[in-house]
């Protein structure tokens, strides 16, 4: 008669013999070229990660994004490039001149744009000018 | 402050990359200056020669072009160094340009010189350049039954090799099935079949296993190529069909040149890792004097030792590290089993049985070699 304890230790064996025949159905299934290629994947993922990970520039700009106006101005910006494909897609050519160029400047839309771009240009360079006078 | 490293391979790639990262602040405020003067633009992974030579591997993966493997921050010029002015703090390269340095690192390498031995470079094939690797290759491809003889020269580059050569030698013999037509002689120039006491007790029965024929004592003296005959200074010769040779290796012609070691090997402190006499003045890797093996892992575990320190004397004042002689090494017992040796100054290598799990190991540090040199691992 089997005891309550003889059942769950054949139960651990059965389940270390499963494991053991996973392990080997696995190394039976690996061969050269699989783990060369796996490696090799493996290695180059890792210095991805590293130059990214160690990328200054990279980490200050994640560190902006993760902030919520740095957010709503990457998804206006997301929707603006998709408004504008739009727009392109379906305005007809435009026809030049200075008329037309008096149209684009009254729009307020167009307008809030150039300051936005203007306003990016300013602190851009002072951004740059601050970086070269402390040498980084 | 100058840091100036001379070589590419290895050790000075790791010195190199190692401190670019721990002095990263010190090298963007511009007071640290780290730069590379190198022979070649190419970095090769050269235990992968071992590998075409059977067919494994093709000579187009074992290379990278070096600047991609360094730190955008290291000042990196193809322009080999053909004067040491240690005294100066400065070196001259080829093109006649002068670097001043604070802290030099002199990591030239080896080279093999076959025409030491007379007729060796014509008689024997070898595996320790692309094309002689190549060449073996066919060799043993178009080897129908016969007796190989591999010969070693002293001293030599990966003291592993030889026995390497003669497993995978053997496997590769079996599975093309002509194992029992083709005779190996095994000729090794101490009183046992290895420079490494454990490797030798562990290696005999495995060559009495594989039919492999040995001779100790054997120097390699001269190969009689119009004979077939390979002669040793003990007075001892044997005939071959094929003969397959480890080639002697010497440093570098530049550090002789500049009398800065007898025979290329540059007098270095086994723990500092310093040369005699120069603080200021770092040997990494096969450079060095040291009774340590000419491999790419005890060049790694010597530029870790330099980086540190150097970082280390810039930012504290002091080295904190002292290097303890640490090697280690797969040893490929076939196509598809491997094994290693770890071993420093101290504590001899313990084999354990090869297995397969071991052989992938190898397989996959052939490929994660590269992130090892952009001292990552």
């Amino acid at each position: 008669m089997t005891t309550q304890t003889e059942t769950s230790v054949n139960d651990d064996l059965q389940g270390l013999i499963e494991i053991a025949q996973l392990a080997t159905a696995a190394r039976d299934a690996m061969s050269d070229e699989i783990v060369s290629r796996m490696a090799g994947t493996m290695s180059e993922g890792l210095i991805l990660l590293d130059r990214l990970t160690r990328n200054e520039g990279l980490m200050k700009l994640l560190q902006v994004l993760d902030r919520q106006d740095s957010q709503n101005l990457l998804i206006a910006f997301s929707e603006a490039i998709h408004t504008t494909s739009q727009e392109i897609a379906a305005a007809p050519p435009a026809k030049g001149g200075v008329g037309c160029l008096m149209r684009v400047v009254r729009d307020p839309g167009t307008l809030e744009g150039i300051r936005f771009l203007t306003m990016l240009g300013k602190y851009m360079s002072k951004g740059l000018r601050e970086q070269h006078r402390h040498g980084d | 402050m100058r840091i100036l490293v001379v070589g590419g391979g290895t050790g000075g790639t790791i010195v190199a990359n190692n401190l670019a990262r721990r002095l990263s602040s010190e090298t963007r405020n511009r007071k640290v200056r780290i730069t590379m003067l190198s022979a070649s633009d190419k970095h090769m992974y050269q235990p992968g020669l071992l590998y075409v030579a059977f067919g494994q591997m093709t000579p187009d993966e074992l290379y990278r072009d070096q600047k991609s493997l360094l730190e955008s921050s290291i000042d990196f010029y193809v322009d080999p160094v053909e004067k040491f002015h240690l005294d100066k703090n400065n070196v001259v390269t080829k093109s006649g340009k002068t670097h001043e340095y604070d802290i030099l690192v002199i990591a030239t390498g080896s080279r093999i010189v076959p025409e030491q031995i007379p007729g060796l470079s014509e008689g024997a094939e070898t595996f320790y350049t692309e094309a002689s690797a190549v060449q073996l290759f066919k060799r043993l491809r178009n080897f129908e039954g016969g007796k190989i003889a591999v010969v070693v020269g002293v001293p030599h580059k990966c003291p592993i090799a030889p026995v390497e050569l003669i497993f995978s030698m053997h496997d590769y013999f079996k599975s093309r099935g002509i194992r029992d037509k083709v005779e190996i002689k095994y000729h090794y120039p101490i009183g046992r079949i290895h420079t490494i006491e454990n490797v030798a007790k562990w290696a005999k029965p495995e060559f009495d296993r594989m039919g492999i024929e040995y001779e100790t004592l054997f120097n390699v003296k001269e190969v009689d190529i119009a004979n077939n005959v390979v002669r040793s200074e003990e007075e001892t010769e044997s005939h071959y069909d094929l003969l397959i040779a480890i080639p002697p290796h010497c440093g570098m012609e530049v550090i002789e040149d500049n009398n800065l070691g007898v025979g290329g090997w540059i007098p270095t402190d086994r723990h500092k890792l310093t040369m005699n006499g120069f603080d200021n003045v770092y040997v990494v890797g096969d450079t060095t004097n040291l009774p340590v093996s000419k491999t790419g892992s005890a060049a790694h575990f010597e530029a870790e030792v330099i980086s540190e320190n150097i970082a280390s004397i810039i930012k504290i004042g002091t080295p904190v590290r002292d290097y303890d002689g640490k090697v280690y090494c797969f040893i490929e017992t076939g196509h598809d089993s491997a094994t290693y040796a770890m071993f420093n100054y101290k504590n001899p290598p313990d084999l354990k049985p090869s297995s397969q799990p071991m052989h992938w190991f190898k397989m996959a540090y052939n490929k994660m070699y590269w992130t090892s040199v952009r001292g990552l691992l």
